[in-house]
């Protein structure tokens, strides 16, 4: 059968076949493992006319990694493809031997992987908190100077951040405000307290879920869609062509977005928080026919527009905490197309991290 | 009197040294050609240059003031002075080629009328005979298309030195020949300096008056075009073997 090798010695020498190929070394390397666990090998190479480069990291593979199998009678041809082979680095053979433990002891080691792992998160902090000051820094110089900026830019991005996230933002919320109210609605009749359920649905949605909800779909929204265009930007090198034009990346493609995300987003919220509490209104209307006004009357009596006026500055800063983080993870990408999918996935993650930090730090001070 | 003097200058990324000690001059109203194999450094030299990579070592004067990576002023005073083509164009998607060639300006001149602008972008465009594809986006456009009008919004504030990065790579050859015809006019009717990174050895034989051939981590050869017949360097003579073969066919 052409291709196997024939054992022509059962005293352990292989005489090789003419084509030597990277099938036939496939199904001679089984056969040499066999024999080698009894004793030596000897590859007779004398036949072999036909080989290509799997024959030629066979013969350095014996000559590094099998230490039982002898080789002889190579042709010349053979030799010489194989000494102008690339060299192949040191310690490769498959399989690969263990790597010397490491050195000092397993918390030892543990502590100084978390250490690491804590400076670098440190570092990158700061990075961050270096680029919101930046930020800060290059709003107040355009609203002061009204320079290097796109003109027209701001009104687009106010265009897709706010009309283009309308709908989103009420249908979700409207299931929100629909879903507390129903769960509430059943916990509050046991205490015959049904008519609470609209200082519950005011408190909740002003205070809370109406910010917090319109940050988290900003975070998904706006703040993907922000990345992955900035780190589009940068992969193309269309920011390093803005920096070669005398033009600050960090405020011409920032401020707009910053500023576009100021003006909407207490629009977004306001919207925001009419829409949850029409679907308090509606489960209240449904379960026990309670009217609407006398909800909203209801309802003022525990809710002030302080609280109304909070859930806008909340979602201001949720607003900034997501453009500033989506920006600072698309202008520090790498130079790969894969870079820009990850960047976008760590953009959402960390912008809702810091919604819900700031949210909860938001919390203490005001509660 | 040379627009760029390079001192010992050290190029990299982090803390890996692309290219060590360079020390060279590129003259003022000339074109240099920056070429080596793959993977030699031209473009981590050219972006260090244009101001974009910080050099790990030594410094470089640009008209004879040393560029500090430090100072956002010698920047900027660095960026007013020069224009860079890079290798796919890099014009903003987002903006029509008339907006991206328009930008530079209304960036550093507001307070220019838009027909001044106007007239500024078409004169650019029209250099570059990209006039009537004025309202097209960079993605209706061809790569050639493409980098003709980004080196029209290269050139829209009249530089006083233009850098291009591979200017040929990717082009079909007489897209390539109208490219390096479009650098030989900069040079010769404006007088402008330029320098270009390429391995196009066609190109570097038509356009270049000076070479920069990087290998091995730093400067091989340094001088005329015409100089390199001369010199017994195998590495030079191999690298340019590759134009005599083609010449001859």
């Amino acid at each position: 059968m052409s291709g196997i090798p024939s054992v022509a010695n059962p005293s352990e020498t292989i005489v090789l076949p003419k084509k030597l190929r990277t099938a036939e070394i496939a199904g001679l390397l089984a056969k040499i493992g066999r024999l080698t666990a009894s004793g030596s090998v000897t590859l007779d190479f004398r036949e072999v006319e036909d080989f290509d480069n799997a024959t030629l990291a066979f013969l350095r593979h014996i000559e590094h990694c099998l230490p039982g199998v002898t080789v002889a009678d190579v042709p010349e041809a053979l030799a010489q493809a194989e000494s102008s082979f690339a060299k192949r680095p040191p310690g490769t053979c498959w399989p690969e031997t263990p790597a010397a433990p490491p050195s000092g002891s397993h918390a030892g080691r543990f502590f100084q992987v978390m250490a690491d792992k804590f400076l670098a998160r440190v570092q990158l902090m700061g990075r961050f908190l270096a680029m919101f000051g930046d930020e800060v820094f290059h709003v107040g110089q355009y609203l002061r100077k009204r320079r290097g900026v796109y003109p027209g830019e701001t009104w687009n991005q106010m265009f897709f951040m706010g009309y283009r996230s309308f709908p989103i933002v009420c249908l979700l919320i409207f299931l929100v405000g629909v879903t507390i109210s129903i769960t509430s609605v059943q916990q509050l009749r046991l205490f015959g307290a049904d008519i609470y359920i609209a200082d519950l649905v005011g408190i909740a949605m002003l205070r809370e879920l109406a910010p917090l909800m319109t940050g988290v779909i900003l975070a998904g929204k706006v703040g993907a869609a922000v990345t992955a265009e900035l780190a589009s930007m940068t992969v193309l090198e269309e920011v390093d062509a803005l920096r070669t034009m005398g033009v600050v990346p960090e405020k011409f493609l920032m401020v707009p977005r910053l500023i576009a995300i100021t003006l909407v987003v207490p629009l977004l919220v306001a919207m925001a928080d009419v829409v949850g509490i029409f679907g308090g209104v509606v489960v209240a209307r449904v379960s026990f026919g309670m009217l609407p006004s006398a909800f909203i009357r209801e309802m003022i009596t525990s809710v002030d527009w302080t609280d109304f006026g909070w859930g806008l500055v909340k979602t201001v800063v949720f607003g900034w905490a997501v453009v500033v983080g989506a920006g600072f993870k698309g202008l520090t990408v790498g130079r790969s197309a894969e870079e820009v999918g990850r960047a976008t996935t760590e953009s959402v993650v960390l912008s809702v991290t810091m919604i819900i930090i700031i949210d909860c730090i938001f919390a203490f001070i005001l509660y | 009197m040379a627009i760029i003097t390079a001192h010992e200058l050290t190029v990299g990324y982090g803390t890996t040294e692309v290219l060590r000690d360079l020390s060279f001059a590129v003259p003022e109203g000339l074109i240099t050609t920056v070429v080596g194999v793959s993977g030699s450094g031209k473009s981590t030299l050219l972006k260090t240059l244009a101001g974009l990579l910080p050099p790990l070592g030594g410094g470089f004067d640009f008209a004879g003031r040393r560029v500090d990576y430090l100072s956002d002023a010698s920047l900027r005073d660095l960026y007013a002075k020069i224009g860079v083509l890079y290798q796919d164009g890099a014009l903003l998607n987002g903006l029509t080629l008339y907006e991206n060639v328009a930008l530079p300006v209304r960036m550093h001149y507001p307070e220019l009328p838009e027909d001044v602008v106007r007239d500024m972008v078409f004169a650019g465009l029209s250099q570059v005979e990209m006039a009537a594809s004025a309202e097209k986006f960079p993605s209706e456009l061809s790569g050639g298309m493409r980098k003709r009008g980004a080196l029209a919004r290269a050139l829209v504030l009249d530089p006083e030195l233009v850098f291009c990065d591979e200017p040929s790579s990717g082009l079909d050859p007489i897209t390539s020949s109208r490219l390096d015809d479009l650098l030989l006019q900069l040079k010769e009717r404006f007088k402008m300096t330029l320098v270009v990174v390429t391995h196009e050895l066609r190109s570097i034989e038509r356009v270049a008056d000076r070479v920069l051939l990087l290998g091995d981590g730093g400067i091989r050869f340094s001088g005329e075009y015409a100089g390199l017949a001369a010199t017994d360097d195998a590495f030079i003579r191999t690298f340019f073997l590759r134009k005599a073969r083609h010449d001859d066919t």
